[in-house]
């Protein structure tokens, strides 16, 4: 019976995983692990007995994948780590995405620049997936601030949805032999067409699975005062789709921001979405002030949650893959911010306290109750 | 041609785990691009540390024949003599 809350947190300097009883009181803290490299990606993947993954990107040695058979207590590399074929000519830079598959021990993962692999052996040996990787549209993605990333994999039977940035949302509804670009209603600020057909900065994408036409994206927003070709592009920032991702609108009236990385839904309600508004020059959130925003009708209205975090002087980043929820009946979120502070928002947000303040900066925060 | 040089190569102490703790290597080969085919074959989770998939020798690494940095050598088609070293490194970046 699951009865204890883990977290895996990617850092700067490695991975660190905390777990507490579920009331969620007091979390114990340990790692870090692959200490000194830092980590974009982690996955607890509950499928039978847990196992968590953590990408390692060594900057100086390659990327691995590391794993963990007994609960975050130790990590080993797996046999090898996604790499491109001699003759394709790119190399691995990172890794941003690992996602569990349909079979027991299978992992997609999605790296940088921009491709998806798939493992069906927990990770010790990985194959590329052409439909995507090898895309007519692959050669032609630009890299954002953060590089030419594939940070979000959702899967849904024969539907394959995924997040580049920059390079858009791309479907796959044949189990991912095959994928297009899906970006109708999707803007883009950097470019004269503010409708392109891919090339759109998508920073993260989510989903609830008891609604899978639905999905809320956070993209690269703050285009509103633009006045250069093609005019201003408010409200670009926050989208929904209602028809698995064919098509989209802005959901982002009523926020203080349409930029933010990260966007959630909560475990038992299609209708409750969260993002961090962030602003655009700085990263960081309105005023000094950090702030979660919520809606709960799918989009239509915001409001904000705050109670407990800094009301004042905090300019760190949540990034795209810093902030998630559990999925206990009163759910927490947690977020990660990039000054190493982890914090937990009980009752969906309604109170936040820190519970770690001097972490290494935190690209990644996962969850599970296992 | 002569016979091809023997030369050592020196592993830095965080790869010692990819080639079954050696400190160091000895090779035969004629030039530097040569020592990493070797190594490719012969130690081929050592050299994914080493050279990424193109087999380029990765960004942050520098690689030294004796005290010279191949970079202002020939690069990797530097001519290796016998008794040559060559030292990986991860270059002293950041802060």
């Amino acid at each position: 019976m699951a009865d204890r809350v883990m977290l895996t947190i990617g850092t700067k300097k490695g991975v660190f995983v905390a777990d507490a009883a579920k009331p969620r009181r007091s979390f114990a803290l340990r790692g870090p692990f692959g200490p000194g490299v830092p980590v974009y990606s982690t996955l607890i993947d509950t499928r039978g007995t847990p196992r968590l993954y953590a990408s390692s990107c060594n900057p100086f040695f390659g990327m691995k994948v590391l794993r963990s058979t007994d609960m975050g207590k130790s990590f080993k590399e797996t046999k090898s780590a996604p790499a491109f074929p001699k003759e394709d000519g790119r190399a691995l830079a990172n890794i941003w995405s690992l996602e569990a598959g349909s079979g027991k021990k299978d992992l997609w993962c999605g790296v940088e620049p921009s491709s998806l692999f798939r493992s069906h052996d927990g990770g010790d040996s990985w194959d590329l997936v052409p439909g995507i990787s090898n895309h007519e549209h692959a050669r032609k993605w630009q890299p954002g601030n953060g590089g030419l990333c594939m940070h979000t994999i959702i899967r849904d039977g024969n539907r394959v949805h995924l997040g580049i940035s920059t390079g858009g949302h791309y479907l796959s509804e044949d189990g991912g032999e095959t994928f297009r670009a899906s970006n109708q209603g999707v803007g883009a600020g950097f470019a004269p067409d503010p409708y392109p057909e891919f090339g759109q900065c998508v920073h993260k994408i989510a989903r609830h699975p008891d609604a899978p036409g639905r999905l809320y994206m956070q993209n690269h927003g703050g285009w509103a005062e633009w006045t250069g070709p093609g005019g201003p592009r408010p409200d670009i920032g926050v989208l929904r789709s209602d028809d698995y991702g064919h098509s989209w609108r802005s959901i982002a009236k009523g926020l203080p921001s349409d930029f933010g990385f990260p966007i959630l839904v909560h475990p038992q309600d299609a209708d409750t979405v969260y993002v961090m508004p962030l602003e655009p020059a700085t990263r960081s959130c309105p005023g000094g002030a950090p702030a979660v925003w919520r809606s709960e009708n799918g989009g239509e209205s915001w409001s904000r949650l705050a109670r407990g975090l800094p009301k004042k002087q905090s300019y760190f980043t949540v990034l795209r893959d810093a902030m998630d929820i559990d999925r206990l009946k009163a759910p927490a979120l947690y977020f990660g911010t990039t000054t190493g502070q982890l914090w937990i928002g009980r009752e969906g947000g309604e109170q936040w306290e820190c519970l770690f303040d001097s972490l290494p900066p935190i690209h990644n925060v996962k969850v599970a109750v296992v | 041609m002569g016979p091809i040089p023997t030369i050592t190569m020196h592993v830095p102490g965080p790869l010692r785990a990819y080639c079954a703790g050696a400190v160091q290597l000895s090779i035969a080969a004629c030039t530097v691009r040569a020592a990493l085919e070797d190594l490719e074959r012969s130690q081929s989770a050592l050299y994914r540390n080493v050279c990424d998939e193109t087999g380029k020798v990765r960004r942050h690494l520098n690689v030294f024949v004796n005290s010279n940095n191949v970079r202002d050598l020939e690069g990797v088609d530097t001519t290796l003599r016998p008794g040559d070293v060559i030292t990986i490194l991860p270059a002293v970046s950041g802060g």
